[in-house]
């Protein structure tokens, strides 16, 4: 293993191997982290995708709906909601989830784990609590952006312009508020991706379930070095790949950024 | 005693007065607004739990009391006891002070780098702002909680450093980039303005200029900064205590006794639920205070990153 | 005419509750607009216009109440339900806004802004509604009718984008039009065209037209009968020769003798009149006396007791005031003798030699290759000038012209690429920070915007004792004195050292600004914009005590502004610039009368001139100041000249034309001078 060469040569050569798509061995069980992350990325990414399509339309609603109407009682619940969510810790909600739903209800397991052979696909049971924990923070989050976006965008003198044209509030809304709302909004929910990664992290410890956060806290019990530094690449990997995406997006939608300027 | 020695003393007593006259001024900011005060109520709540801490604990908090394990919310035991038989509301007020005061701390730290290299960066322009933005662009480059695991894991390893210590320094780390974005911004609308350019003119030192002309002009958005960081790093404080990264037993900790005591939901809830609600309650107070800045001073929503 | 006006708006009162207390914004205005007449609505700022204006169109915050009646076609505003007054907007009334970029939603085209206020009110199919926007576009003069619809707001310029908001306004016909100082904030030039179009509109469409505006000549180029507000009350109403020949308010009159007027022959002899004071406060709810009785000089015991009742004299002439009959030419005093300094050789302070300046640096796509992403803006092209001891050198051009940069370039606030300066024969450093404290303190500068020229953090006394400290070399004491001393002469109360800026009005906190600049004894002050901002009564008293200060010191003025009448009454020379070069310098008389550079003319033509008999000259210039990334290969002002000769003026820098050997007149174009005199008689 290399063992009696120098720590810094040896990290040079985990990462050129790295680059190569080589992450090594683990320190313990004699498994490669290569399929440890291959077998463990996909639960990750379905459970982010699953959170983040539940969350994403339903908080962009939320704020809109919120933001239209500022200062009525709907705008008070959805805002007084999503400040509590956004006080409380991922683990917290987790644990107050898995009480009420799994230790008293019994509705879901209260643990994700899988017996081999098993995949999430087959039981998909086991994805509801880790999904809704994850939801309910990143809907809060990003309902509070909505909302605070499109009342700055409400008051602009472009919303009066098309209030003052005659246009319904429906048109007003649609055509002129929202797609003006929504550009700064997709950064924050860029930048929420990389948050959600830390949240992802945490919720899947708690609820163990397999994916790649749950390998990382394994390896920082286990001081598995080699495998710290693996799950850690990966993620801060897809983490860049999804600020970029999220940079395209921009530009698709601000037309101001889409001529160069 | 002579002369000089008086004015000595009466100039520091009337620094004191000023400062004190200004910390007042700026917490009238956000008393102005309902969620302002709410939230001044609340984090003086906790301030005085962790001043007065040692002398509010009903019991010893990592005192073992076996006979007494999973006794539910009783007049003897406010909060209950835990598996080990600890008195909940004891742990919860002794684990308020390290939170708190590693998260106020690693806070701290974070807004005055932020400060000093985003109010510098934004009015040198230049050179010196290319350096330090890409410098916090690539910390911004991961997540902040992966940022903290990795850090402290090496930590423990290479140096001679302690977990509160550790996450002390991750959370002004981590915090530095987004601080010194949004101060840098600030800064930079404060810096074409006339008044400044005035200043230029009458031969200021820099030193005037940072301090005297643009700082007191972004010291609301660096309150908001403050107690917006304040709550993302309660969170993250707690969120590492939980994955045992935080304050090492048998100290009690917030995050640590959800997790100890999640195995036991069933036979004693309050255990789990105690310190969350505490958490939660410190949080929501941090959060409307931040709230009630930005309202008052009509400051438009942070775009920043948690 | 018994016929029912289209609008009428009587005894129309609006308040704001805010938390920061109650805000008084229309207190009684009444007028009337009929079919086919413009009706203006002039005043300062804060008198209540634009509220007036968008209470018209249904549109104020919840906030706000609104007392008296609006009606249009005989129906009160107030009381249609919200569909019927959707019905309205758009459609039967149309608005024209201020901001033309931020009244803009910047993120659809032009062309669907357009088209989804006809699909809205009119029953019109696809083929049709799209032949129509394109017809708009033809009718508010935007070339490419048919291209340009599917550009983006921020492609267009801000004429432009104005020109869009007019079509918009336009697309249903409506009976009535609503114009929000459709001009403010446009160059001079792009204003003119702009008023040209409001005025063709006149003819072509039969609706009235709501002309708010600030500006006294633009209100004389386009309005029928004039409406004058002040503090939220209508103060005099009638039809704008009267109103400009013989007004009866003595508001109204005290208004018209402090504009300065643009154009016009020689040396002017009269210093400007000055109305003291401010407008009155909108917070103040008590209305038992005449609201302009303590800045008038007409007022008694009367007007400071009881409220003056309105006073119809004809059907379309009303004032508000008791002593109506007393007015007269004399009423804000007789003529205020200027000296003359025209004869008066004074020897050089400030001497500019080659100033070149570009922003920016040469960027490629991918680093050190590619194609060019942003060239250098060359934002002054090797400008020579001279100041006179204690005179005043005015400079004037299009916004982008480089006005501001060679400000910015004599006081050091930027540090130019090439060029020297030269104060008293002595090189200057080219940034404030390398200079001595003596050349520090020699050069002074008052800006534009007064809110944000003084620090809202730091007392006044703190400012202006930190500069005399540093160059008089006072004590801390001595320079109090002298602070107090400072603020007298600029005519405030020595007290106002210890306020804030906040706690200040817009007019006193230019004076601090101005006391401010004075305090190291200035040889030369740069005066940028420095009165723009201000409403024209406070714009006369600054330039009142600038004038003063420069009686009293003898300090030069380089005095930057796009205003005209400012130019023409505060310069002895004059530079004009256009796109960083000079077009025209020389002494103010001779500058502003022919022969002129062909952009002074079209600058002098596009100028409003607050006097409605006057005829508008037809000179106007299309276009904006180009980007000035690329070297002019011929004359710098070719795509733009109405003027232009031909092919040279596309491959030959122009030369320098020296006018008359008595003085330093220098005309830069290819046109002979003689020519030029010929072609502008």
């Amino acid at each position: 293993m290399g063992l009696d060469r120098h720590p810094v040569e040896r990290y040079a050569v985990w990462i050129k191997n790295a680059v190569q798509g080589d992450l090594g061995m683990a320190a313990r069980g004699g498994a490669s982290i290569n399929s440890m992350v291959k077998s463990r990325l996909p639960n990750s990414a379905l459970l982010a995708a699953v959170a983040f399509i539940i969350a994403v339309p339903t908080s962009l609603l939320g704020g809109v709906l919120a933001g239209t109407r500022p200062d009525t009682k709907l705008d008070r619940i959805l805002s007084i909601g999503s400040l509590l969510a956004i006080s409380i810790p991922e683990f917290i909600i987790g644990v107050i989830l898995m009480m009420v739903f799994a230790t008293k209800l019994g509705w879901f397991p209260s643990s994700s784990i899988l017996l081999p052979g098993e995949t999430i696909l087959g039981s998909p049971k086991i994805l509801v609590l880790p999904t809704l924990t994850i939801t309910g923070a990143l809907f809060a989050y990003i309902l509070r952006m909505a909302r605070a976006n499109v009342i700055e965008v409400m008051e602009s003198n472009y919303v009066r312009t098309a209030i003052l044209k005659g246009l319904s509030m429906r048109r007003v809304v649609f055509k002129h508020v929202l797609p003006n709302a929504m550009i700064p909004t997709i950064t924050v929910i860029a930048n929420n991706v990389g948050w959600m990664f830390g949240g992802i992290i945490v919720v899947e410890f708690v609820f163990a379930y397999p994916g790649i956060g749950s390998l990382l806290i394994m390896a920082i019990d286990t001081r598995d070095m080699r495998m710290l530094q693996s799950t850690a690449l990966v993620i801060a990997a897809i983490y860049a790949f999804a600020n970029l995406a999220a940079d395209l997006l921009y530009g698709l939608l601000n037309p101001r950024v889409r001529v160069g300027q | 005693m002579n002369a000089s020695t008086v004015r000595g003393k009466s100039t520091a007593v009337q620094i004191l007065v000023v400062t004190l006259a200004k910390i007042t001024g700026l917490v009238k900011i956000p008393l102005r607004t309902n969620s302002g005060r709410i939230g001044l109520v609340i984090i003086a709540v906790y301030s005085i739990t962790v001043i007065f801490g040692p002398w509010l604990t009903p019991y010893i908090p990592t005192e073992y009391d076996l006979d007494h394990r999973f006794e539910s919310p009783s007049l003897s035991h406010l909060f209950g006891t835990d598996h080990n038989g600890r008195d909940v509301l004891s742990r919860v007020i002794a684990g308020a002070r390290s939170i708190i005061w590693i998260s106020v701390i690693g806070t701290a730290m974070g807004i005055f780098l932020g400060t000093i290299i985003g109010i510098t960066s934004g009015y040198l322009g230049g050179w010196f702002d290319q350096i330090a933005m890409r410098a916090m662009d690539f910390l911004l480059s991961f997540p902040s909680l992966l940022l903290a695991l990795l850090l402290i894991t090496i930590g423990l390893q290479r140096t001679a450093l302690d977990e509160s210590w550790l996450i002390i320094a991750v959370i002004g780390i981590a915090f530095t980039p987004n601080n010194s974005r949004v101060i840098r911004s600030a800064a930079l609308t404060i810096k074409p303005l006339e008044f400044v350019e005035n200043a230029r003119l009458r031969g200021e030192p820099l030193y005037h200029i940072v301090l005297k002309e643009i700082l007191p002009n972004i010291i609301p958005v660096i309150g908001v900064e403050a107690s917006l960081r304040l709550s993302f790093a309660l969170l993250l404080t707690a969120s590492l205590g939980f994955l045992g990264l935080g304050v090492q037993p048998p100290q009690p900790d917030w995050g640590l006794m959800v997790n100890e005591s999640r195995s036991h939901l069933a036979l004693a809830p309050w255990a789990s639920l105690a310190p969350a609600f505490a958490m939660g309650t410190l949080v929501i107070g941090v959060n409307l205070f931040a709230d009630g800045i930005r309202q008052s001073l009509q400051l438009p929503e942070d775009r920043g990153q948690k | 005419m018994n016929k029912e006006p289209l609008l009428k708006v009587e005894k129309l009162s609006v308040t704001f509750f805010t938390p920061r207390g109650t805000v008084i914004a229309v207190r009684e205005a009444s007028f009337e607009v009929s079919r086919g007449e413009v009706l203006g609505i002039v005043g300062e700022s804060g008198c209540g216009k634009s509220t007036a204006a968008f209470a018209v169109m249904g549109y104020l915050p919840t906030t706000a109440e609104v007392g008296g009646s609006i009606s249009f076609e005989g129906r009160d505003i107030s009381t249609l339900s919200k569909e019927d007054l959707r019905e309205l907007r758009g459609n039967r009334i149309a608005m024209v806004y201020q901001d033309p970029t931020t009244s803009l939603n910047p993120s659809m085209k032009i062309g669907l802004q357009v088209k989804e206020v006809i699909s809205e009110h009119l029953n019109l199919d696809q083929i049709d509604t799209d032949n129509k926007v394109v017809e708009l576009f033809e009718s508010v003069g935007l070339a490419d009718a048919d291209q340009v619809g599917d550009r983006y707001p921020h492609e267009l310029s801000g004429g432009m984008q104005q020109r869009v908001m007019i079509a918009m306004a336009l697309a249903c016909d409506p009976d009535l039009l609503i114009m929000d100082e459709p001009t403010t904030g446009l160059d001079v030039t792009t204003e003119a065209t702009i008023l040209d179009l409001v005025a063709s509109l006149k003819e072509r469409v039969n609706a009235g037209i709501l002309y708010v505006t600030h500006n006294l000549g633009v209100m004389a180029r386009v309005a029928d009968r004039v409406a004058v507000m002040y503090a939220g009350q209508t103060v005099e109403q009638s039809n704008v020769k009267d109103l400009y020949a013989n007004p009866k308010h003595p508001y109204t009159s005290g208004l018209l003798s402090c504009v300065p007027k643009p154009p016009g022959d020689g040396e002017i002899s009269s210093r400007l009149k000055r109305i003291p004071g401010f407008v009155y406060s909108s917070q103040e709810s008590d209305v038992s006396s005449c609201l302009f009785a303590e800045r008038c000089p007409l007022a008694d015991s009367e007007c400071t007791t009881s409220a003056p009742a309105v006073e119809f004299f004809d059907q379309n002439s009303q004032v508000r005031c008791i002593h109506s009959d007393k007015v007269e030419p004399e009423t804000w005093g007789g003529v205020d003798e200027r000296i003359s300094r025209k004869d008066v050789a004074t020897p050089t302070v400030l001497t500019g030699h080659g100033i070149t300046h570009q922003y920016g640096k040469r960027r490629k796509k991918y680093m050190a290759f590619g194609p060019d992403m942003d060239l250098p803006v060359r934002a002054l092209n090797k400008i020579d000038f001279e100041m006179p001891q204690g005179k005043t050198l005015g400079i004037v051009g299009e916004s982008g012209s480089g006005k501001s940069t060679l400000a910015r370039a004599v006081v050091g606030l930027i540090k130019v690429q090439d060029g020297s300066l030269q104060l008293n024969g002595n090189e200057l450093e080219k940034t404030v920070e390398n200079r001595s404290n003596e050349d520090k303190s020699a050069i002074q500068m008052v800006f534009q915007n007064p809110t944000a020229s003084l620090n809202p953090k730091l007392k006044i006394k703190k400012t202006l004792i930190r500069s005399l400290m540093r160059f008089s070399k006072l004590t801390k004491q001595g320079s109090e004195e002298r602070a107090a001393a400072l603020m007298e002469e600029v005519g405030l109360d020595p007290s106002y050292l210890e306020r804030l800026p906040s706690e200040l009005s817009g007019g006193e906190q230019q004076r601090v600004a101005i006391a401010g600049a004075f305090a190291t004894n200035p040889e030369i002050v740069v005066a940028d914009e420095a009165v723009s901002a201000l409403d024209v009564s406070v714009q006369a008293q600054v330039l009142g005590l600038l004038e003063d200060r420069q009686q009293e010191l003898g300090n030069s003025y380089l005095f930057i502004t796009h205003d005209l009448g400012v130019v023409r009454y505060v310069s002895d020379e004059i530079m004009v610039v256009y796109a960083g070069h000079i077009a025209e310098y020389g002494p103010s008389e001779a500058v502003l009368s022919s022969p002129s550079h062909p952009y002074t003319e079209a600058l002098l033509s596009a100028a409003p001139i607050p006097d409605p008999t006057a005829k508008p000259n037809p000179l106007r210039l299309e276009g904006a100041v180009p980007t000035m990334r690329e070297e002019f290969t011929g004359c710098f002002f070719a795509s733009r000249c109405p003027r232009k000769l031909g092919s040279i003026c596309d491959t030959e820098a122009p030369p320098v034309q020296k006018i008359s050997a008595d003085d330093n007149h220098v005309i830069n174009c290819h046109i002979p001078f003689a020519d030029l005199t010929k072609i502008q008689t």
